[in-house]
């Protein structure tokens, strides 16, 4: 039995234009130990899946089909109470804004314990004290700073904290979603090293959510490329980075720029991504496309199997 | 790079430094002076993409804006044509700001909500009322076909909030523009855009110094983003300038431990884990007692831990425009720029 | 290009119709704040039927007191026999000119103070502000108690001045406030470095910016004015040659028919309740429709 299934997933919001089906027909698998990345620009429904696998949708949004299940059990109709209980216990999540995730008010380390306390009544004040310092160790803050208040921290340490906190429960999976993207290449390089080895030592499943490919490259062991609201290309990374089926995916590998490899031009994408009120018939990349045909504009594209668990979604690959 | 140009500098700093004095509040009697930018000497030729890297708060942004004249320096000077740019007033100013142009950031704070795209590009023609209102708008719909809106007619009239990212992007430098300037500043332009939008945006800037012969400085925190646009690069870490010199050079062969912890921490694709690491960077900062020596110092792995702290290194040239400050690499210790200008000091 | 397009400020009228149209509140507001404007028109005609019906001096020769509404007077009239409908219409009037004028007064000057305070900042900023302090702290009734004491009956347009004169600190504070984030903004560095001079920067990029808040303002002034003046004129201290709403209700009280003549003193109080509270309500709505979060497209990633 898989860690965590995302059974066909979508997902809407109930704009004041209309309703946005930010997510459609998404599916994935997630091992125990295993990272998976979902790699997207903005508003292609990365972050929308985190939230729902959270159960954080805002109020307007909504799963309308599919199926979430965690150690095989679908999390979609379960009880808040139930839901309140896996969530940090099993599922944590690592946030975009850091600076947002940690209380202004109150010290970072009492707010770690609080956290465990919610999850363990029955422990100690005291108790909880200890295995936060434990976790500060773990994320390589120095234990004298348990004291301290968020602000006093640099923008690094928070995100340490903030992952501290998603351990502090001892979570199977952990959704990390964009965790560096306001940290400095040095600090991003340290953090992401960090995650690294708690997973090996935890066993953790990662679902790493980012515009990035290259952190995605550097963390992954699978990757899942989105385009407006629904996959369009699942397998290894090394497949799939190497040996790109979808032409959004080698579009997207092109127009990003490297250090290593020969300086050849850029090559941006042209246009812009399709409005999800309105999504277009076929191939929801087809306008931007070098590779497009008449047919892709009417009939939707189907998922090709390329072998190896490397998949697209094109009629052409 | 244009050849006839090559040797004539567009703009120059000499020992430019900016302090920013720390408030004293009713109850502490001083706060602590932040030094943005400390002693920067560079030289930018006609004609080129100068990238200057660096990481956040390492003092990039301010030497954008102190070169735009939007702060005053502390000290040292900055000229522009051989004029110098913090004495200027009036009119000069005015002429110079018709010169020197500026990208800003983010599209969604650089463009005012309540003006249209056409009120926001043709303000800078009205300002020094160039061309009649009809000749405006041919020159407002060339500039926003260069920066890649077309058919223009379809922006003209539309507000901010009706354009993504990318485009309000276009917009900001179709304003910037707009008055064919001789030299632009772009401060990471593509830090709040999508990569695929980001590269339309570095393909816009490389057309405009092919094309217009716009000589850029490019800000940004990515050195990859720098080796695909700049020729030249510095690298600055917090207001000193560790390194500077032809970008493919810098990023092939960087000689500065800070540009080589820089490029170990660049993600690589997934080849990170068997890429020769420079390892230049210590897990644990070395303590400092005082407040002098190399900036670099307390997270340098490759020290030497007695001329180091104690002494500030100076830029010392290493190669064929390439200038390091680092004693390892035989730099002096550091003092300040001769005030010499019309012949770059090195070439 | 569509005509929206060719006329912005159209394009943005519009734009914020389409959102206020979505609000109940701004609905009941602005039908209400119809009904009173029509109240105001409609006060020119009683006067032209028959001078009896003149809201100040025409009194019915035939009632020498207090009467219920009847087929003559449909709302009845007061104790020298004046009509109470024409006085209810003139009394819109008089509200309308007194809440729109006293508050375009205090916001002009609320938002020239604010703004020069802001941009300018140092000096100039504390001692405006210090200023704008001072006559926040006054109580506004109490000074215009002693003025109407020392100087005998206040004209109303003189009232309207005092009004203004003490409502403009707290506008200039917030516009202070916008503008000085306003100043802050990249937009404004960008028409900087393009070289723009002070007055463009302030005409063109920061007033544009800060008018929304200050229309919206504007309809809680015109609120606060209306109440001012009807509880001046309560107190007696109103204009005594014109017939508004606070005037009336003092009628009702000096001549002892508070609890009497229900018919005479619910029909100002009403329309005094539901004239400011439909300005109210216009201004929520309309804070709505400049709220920023709702202009932006919606986005979800």
């Amino acid at each position: 039995m898989p860690l965590l299934e995302v059974d066909n997933i979508s997902i809407g919001y109930h704009t004041r234009n209309g309703y946005l089906k930010a997510v459609e027909g998404v599916s994935f698998v997630l091992e125990e130990g295993q990272s998976l990345g979902l790699v997207g620009e903005s508003g292609c429904g990365k972050t929308t899946i985190g939230m729902a696998l959270m159960g954080l949708l805002p109020p307007n949004g909504s799963v309308s089909t599919g199926r979430i299940l965690l150690e095989g059990k679908n999390i979609l109709v379960m009880s808040d109470e139930e839901k309140r209980r896996i969530r940090w216990r099993k599922m944590a999540m690592i946030f975009q804004a850091a600076m947002n995730a940690l209380n202004p008010v109150q010290r970072v380390g009492n707010q770690i314990a609080e956290a465990i306390l919610v999850h363990n009544p029955s422990l100690e004040k005291e108790a909880a004290l200890s295995q936060v310092e434990g976790l500060f160790d773990l994320v390589g803050i120095p234990r004298e700073r348990l004291t301290d208040y968020p602000h006093q921290y640099s923008g690094g340490m928070k995100q340490r904290a903030v992952i501290a906190m998603a351990l502090a429960c001892h979570p199977k999976v952990i959704i990390a979603d964009e965790p560096t993207t306001a940290l400095d290449v040095i600090v991003q390089d340290q953090i992401l090293e960090e995650v690294r080895a708690l997973q090996r030592e935890f066993n953790i499943g990662i679902i790493f959510i980012s515009h990035d490919i290259s952190i995605v490259a550097d963390m992954c062991h699978e990757i899942g490329v989105m385009y407006a609201g629904q996959l369009v290309e699942f397998g290894p990374w090394r497949t799939v980075f190497e040996s790109p089926a979808h032409p959004y995916t080698k579009a997207l590998l092109s127009s990003f720029p490297t250090l290593t490899g020969k300086k050849s031009d850029l090559v941006p994408i042209p246009g812009e991504t399709p409005n999800l009120i309105n999504p277009p018939a076929g191939c929801r990349f087809c306008d931007r496309c070098p590779e497009a045909q008449a047919f892709c504009k009417t009939t939707p594209s189907q998922w090709v199997d390329i072998g190896s668990g490397h998949k697209a979604l094109c009629c052409r690959s | 790079m244009n050849i006839d140009n090559e040797n004539k500098q567009i703009l120059q700093m000499r020992n430019v430094s900016k302090i920013y004095k720390g408030k004293g509040s009713l109850f502490r009697s001083s706060g602590k002076d932040v030094i943005a930018l400390n002693r920067i000497s560079l030289d930018i030729y006609k004609g080129e993409i100068f990238g200057l890297v660096g990481e956040s708060g390492s003092g990039k942004t301010t030497a954008g804006r102190l070169i735009v004249s939007l702060e005053e320096t502390t000290s040292g000077r900055i000229f522009l044509d051989s004029r110098e740019v913090t004495a200027l007033k009036g009119r000069e100013l005015k002429a110079f700001r018709r010169k020197v142009q500026m990208i800003f950031q983010d599209p969604y704070q650089s463009l005012n909500p309540q003006r249209s795209v056409y009120d926001t590009v043709s303000e800078p023609l009205k300002i020094h009322r160039m061309g009649k209102a009809s000749d405006r708008k041919d020159r407002v719909r060339e500039a926003l076909k260069a920066v890649g809106l077309s058919p223009p007619d379809d922006f003209l009239f539309r507000y901010p909030h009706r354009l993504s990212g990318g485009q309000r992007q276009r917009v900001a430098i179709a304003r910037a523009m707009v008055l064919n300037p001789e030299f632009v500043i772009a401060d990471e332009p593509t830090s709040m855009l999508d990569a695929s939008i980001s590269a339309q945006i570095f393909n816009i800037l490389l057309t405009m110094r092919n094309r217009l012969g716009v000589t850029q400085m490019f800000i940004t925190h990515s050195l990859a983003a720098a080796r695909y646009l700049c020729d030249r690069i510095a690298v600055i870490y917090r207001g000193n300038l560790m390194e500077l010199g032809p970008a493919e050079e810098v990023i092939k062969n960087p000689k500065h431990p800070y540009t080589q912890a820089l490029i170990d921490a660049v993600p690589k694709f997934g080849h990170s884990k068997d890429a020769r690491r420079y390892g230049t960077l210590l897990s644990k900062d070395h303590e400092v007692r005082e407040d002098k020596g190399c900036i670099f110092y307390p997270r340098c792995a490759v020290a030497d831990h007695n001329t180091c702290p104690r002494r500030e290194p100076g830029l010392s040239q290493i190669g064929i425009d390439h200038w390091v400050a680092c004693f390892r690499q035989g730099s002096k210790e550091s003092g300040l720029t001769p005030f010499t200008y019309g012949l770059a000091e090195g070439r | 290009m569509t005509v929206r397009e060719r006329f912005p400020l159209l394009n943005s009228f519009l734009d914020g119709w389409s959102i206020f149209k979505q609000s109940l509140l701004g609905r009941i507001g602005l039908v209400l704040l119809i009904l009173f404007a029509l109240m105001a028109v409609c006060s020119y005609i009683p006067p032209l039927i028959d001078p009896m019906y003149n809201p100040m001096t025409g009194v019915d020769p035939a009632i020498t007191c207090c009467t219920p509404p009847g087929m003559r007077h449909w709302l009845g009239t007061d104790f020298m026999g004046r009509d109470i409908l024409s006085q209810l219409l003139a009394g819109a009037r008089v509200a309308f000119m007194v809440g729109i004028s006293a508050a375009v007064m205090s916001i002009v000057l609320g938002v020239a103070i604010g703004m020069t305070a802001g941009y300018m900042g140092r000096f100039i900023d504390t001692l405006l502000m210090r200023l704008a302090d001072m006559i926040m702290v006054m109580p506004t009734l109490l000074v215009v108690l002693i003025l109407a004491a020392v100087f005998g009956q206040l004209n109303i347009w003189t009232i309207v001045l005092i009004i203004a004169l003490f409502r403009w600190p707290g506008v200039s504070r917030i516009i202070r406030g916008q503008t000085l984030s306003l100043k802050q903004r990249p937009f404004i560095e960008a028409a900087k470095v393009a070289g723009a001079s002070h007055s463009r920067i302030i005409f063109q990029h920061i007033m544009p910016n800060v008018l929304p808040l200050a229309f919206l303002f504007m309809t809680f002034r015109v609120t606060s004015a209306i109440i001012t003046e009807a509880a001046l004129a309560f107190l007696g201290f109103g204009d005594p040659g014109t017939v508004s709403w606070g005037m009336m209700l003092q009628w009702v009280w000096k001549t002892g028919h508070m609890f009497k003549a229900p018919y005479w003193l619910l029909p100002p109080g009403i329309c005094i309740s539901l004239i400011t509270l439909s300005f109210y309500m216009l201004g929520r709505a309309m804070d709505e429709v400049l709220d920023p979060r709702l202009r932006k497209e919606d986005q979800t990633d």
